[in-house]
C-alpha cells in the first residue's frame, strides 16, 4: 500500500511543476466556457417560448463547473508513458515488479488528474463568480448540495480514472492503441454530458445515458450543485457510483492479472 | 512540386496500409469522434428551432464547411501543425539543406490519413444540409459554395502556419495554438453573427472566420443581397500574406542549435 502512496505523492509533486502549462489551459477553459456561454444565450433568447430542460442558471453553473474540473473529468486523456511501454518492451519490467499493474497506474492517474484540477479550477471558478450573474456562476443551492457535490467529485475522479486505465489496458491488446482509447474516451465523453448535458438529449439517448456508469462522471456532480438533482435523489447516485467504481477497479484488476498471463514479449 | 507532393502522399498511404486492423479501427473512432462534433448541433436543435434566426441545416452547413477546411489541413499537412517536432528533432535543419521550399518539404513531410474521415463526414453532412435547405441554385450560388470551401481550407493554413511561425520564437509549441485553431474552429461552427460585439469583431477583423462562412453564407442562403457578401470569401486570402510573411521572417532568424 505504501509503495502505491509513493507513486502518488511522486506524480503529484512532478505534476505540479508544470506551472505555464496550467496558465495555458486557463485560458483554454476560460475561452471555450465563453464560446459555450454566447451559444447558449443565443439558443434560449431566440426561443423564449420553449420548455428548457434546464434553467438558465443551472446551464450557466454546469458549464462553469465543467470547463472549471474539465482535467478532472476528462476521460479521452492518452497516457502515453503507459501505452509505450507495450512498443518498448518496458511492460516486461512492469509485470515482474511486485505491484500490481492496474493499481500503480490507477494511484498515477489520479494524483496526475488531481494535480492538474487543482492548478486550473480556482481561477476558472474566480473567473465564474466574478461575471455578471447572467453569464456566470451561481453559488450552490444550500450547503447540504454542496457537500454532496464535493462528495460527488471524488467519486468522479475514483471513476474516471478507473475508466481510463481500464482503456489503456485493453489497448494491450493492439499495437498502435490510440484508436481503443479514443473509442473509450468518447463514449464516455457523450454519455456523461461532457458534449451537451445530458437533459438537453433525445429521449431515447437519455434513457439509456441515465442507465450507464459515465453521468457520474459529470452530470451527477454538476446538477446536484444546483439542485436540479435534489439532495434524495442525489444521495442514492451517491451510492450507485461507490457501486460502480468498485465494479470499474475489479474490472480493471483481472484484466491486469489476465494480461500478465497472456504477456509474450518478444525479446531483444 | 506537385508530383513530389504526391510521392510523399504515395508513401504515406503505404505505411498507413502496413497496419491494417489499426488502420481501420483508428479510422472508425476517428469517425465517432467526428461525429461528437455535430451532435451539439443536432441534439440542440431537437429542442430549439432556431439560433438567432438561424434554422438547423443552416447551421450545420456552416458547421461543415469550418470543419471541411480544417480536416483537409489535418490530413493532407500535417506536419505544419507538428512543426515544433521538427525544430526540436532537427529535421528542420536537414530540410534548409535540401533544393526545395522549406515550407513545401514541411508540408510534406506528414500526411495523416486517418483524419480523412473527418473530410468524408464534412461532406455528408453539407450533403444533408443542402438537400434539406431548398435553395434557388443558379450558376453564382455553385460558385459562392466552392469559394467558402475554398476560403475555410486557406483559412486554417494561414493559422497553422502562423502557429509554425510562432515555434522559431517559443521552440515548445504551447497550448495557445490549440486555442487558436481548435478555439477558433469551435466558435465558427456558428454562424459568427449569433456572438456578442467583441467576439464579432476580433472573428470578422483579426482572424477572418466570418468571411469564411458567416457573410458567404448570408449570401447563399438569400438573407442578403449585396454582392460585396457574394465576394466576401475573397478577403480570407489577404490573411494569408501575414502569415507567410511571418513564417519567411521566422525562418530567417533561425539559428540551429546544431549537434
Amino acid at each position: 500500500m505504501k509503495a502505491y502512496f509513493n507513486y502518488f505523492k511522486l506524480m503529484l509533486i512532478t505534476h505540479f511543476q508544470y506551472r505555464s502549462a496550467a496558465i495555458a489551459g486557463i485560458f483554454t477553459q476560460v475561452f471555450f466556457g465563453f464560446v459555450y456561454i454566447l451559444v447558449y444565450t443565443a439558443f434560449y433568447e431566440s426561443n423564449t417560448a420553449v420548455n428548457t430542460p434546464l434553467d438558465w442558471a443551472g446551464l450557466a453553473t454546469y458549464i462553469w463547473l465543467g470547463q472549471a474540473f474539465f482535467s478532472l473529468i476528462y476521460p479521452m486523456y492518452i497516457d502515453h508513458e503507459l501505452l509505450n511501454t507495450i512498443k518498448n518492451g518496458n511492460v516486461a519490467y512492469e509485470l515482474i515488479r511486485p505491484q500490481n499493474l492496474f493499481f500503480k497506474y490507477y494511484f498515477k492517474t489520479i494524483a496526475k488528474k488531481l494535480s492538474h484540477v487543482l492548478l486550473r479550477f480556482p481561477a476558472v471558478i474566480m473567473l465564474g463568480f466574478a461575471l455578471p450573474a447572467s453569464y456566470g456562476l451561481s453559488l450552490p443551492h444550500s450547503l447540504l448540495n454542496f457537500v454532496i457535490f464535493v462528495a460527488a467529485l471524488i467519486s468522479s475522479l475514483l471513476l474516471c480514472s478507473a475508466y481510463s486505465i481500464i482503456a489503456h489496458l485493453i489497448a494491450f491488446y493492439s499495437i498502435d492503441a490510440r484508436g481503443i482509447t479514443t473509442f473509450f474516451g468518447v463514449v464516455a465523453d457523450i454519455f456523461m454530458g461532457g458534449v451537451v448535458p445530458l437533459p438537453f438529449f433525445p429521449k431515447v439517448l437519455k434513457t439509456i445515458a441515465y442507465a450507464l456508469p459515465f453521468r457520474y462522471i459529470a452530470d451527477f456532480p454538476f446538477r446536484v450543485y444546483s439542485n436540479d438533482i435534489t439532495i434524495l435523489e442525489g444521495l442514492k447516485l451517491l451510492g450507485y457510483s461507490s457501486i460502480w467504481i468498485i465494479i470499474f477497479i475489479l474490472i480493471g484488476y483481472i484484466i491486469s492479472k489476465t494480461i500478465a498471463k497472456k504477456v509474450v514479449v518478444l525479446g531483444g | 512540386m506537385v508530383r513530389l507532393y504526391f510521392k510523399h502522399l504515395l508513401q504515406d498511404i503505404k505505411v498507413a496500409l502496413e497496419y491494417k486492423s489499426s488502420f481501420i479501427f483508428n479510422f472508425v473512432s476517428s469517425l465517432i469522434v467526428t461525429f461528437t462534433y455535430y451532435f451539439m448541433i443536432i441534439a440542440l436543435f431537437d429542442k430549439f428551432s432556431n439560433i438567432a434566426g438561424f434554422t438547423k441545416y443552416e447551421v450545420l452547413l456552416c458547421c461543415a464547411i469550418i470543419h471541411f477546411g480544417f480536416a483537409i489541413n489535418e490530413t493532407f499537412f500535417r506536419g505544419i501543425d507538428k512543426f515544433d517536432e521538427l525544430i526540436i528533432d532537427g529535421a528542420l535543419d536537414r530540410m534548409l539543406l535540401r533544393p526545395q521550399g522549406v515550407l513545401f518539404q514541411v508540408l510534406a513531410s506528414r500526411t495523416d490519413l486517418i483524419k480523412i474521415s473527418r473530410v468524408l463526414y464534412a461532406i455528408a453532412i453539407m450533403a444533408i444540409a443542402l438537400v434539406n435547405l431548398n435553395i434557388e441554385w443558379s450558376f453564382q450560388k455553385v460558385i459562392l459554395l466552392l469559394m467558402m470551401i475554398i476560403a475555410s481550407i486557406i483559412i486554417f493554413f494561414g493559422l497553422f502556419v502562423l502557429m509554425a511561425s510562432y515555434c522559431f520564437v517559443t521552440i515548445q509549441g504551447l497550448e495557445v495554438k490549440n486555442l487558436m485553431t481548435d478555439g477558433g474552429k469551435f466558435a465558427a461552427q456558428y454562424p459568427i453573427g449569433i456572438f456578442k460585439k467583441g467576439l464579432k469583431f476580433v472573428f470578422t477583423f483579426i482572424i477572418p472566420f466570418a468571411f469564411v462562412n458567416y457573410y458567404p453564407l448570408l449570401y447563399f442562403i438569400g438573407k442578403e443581397n449585396n454582392i460585396l457578401y457574394f465576394f466576401s470569401p475573397l478577403l480570407v486570402f489577404i490573411f494569408l500574406i501575414p502569415c507567410l510573411l511571418s513564417f519567411k521572417w521566422g525562418l530567417k532568424r533561425y539559428n540551429s542549435i546544431g549537434s
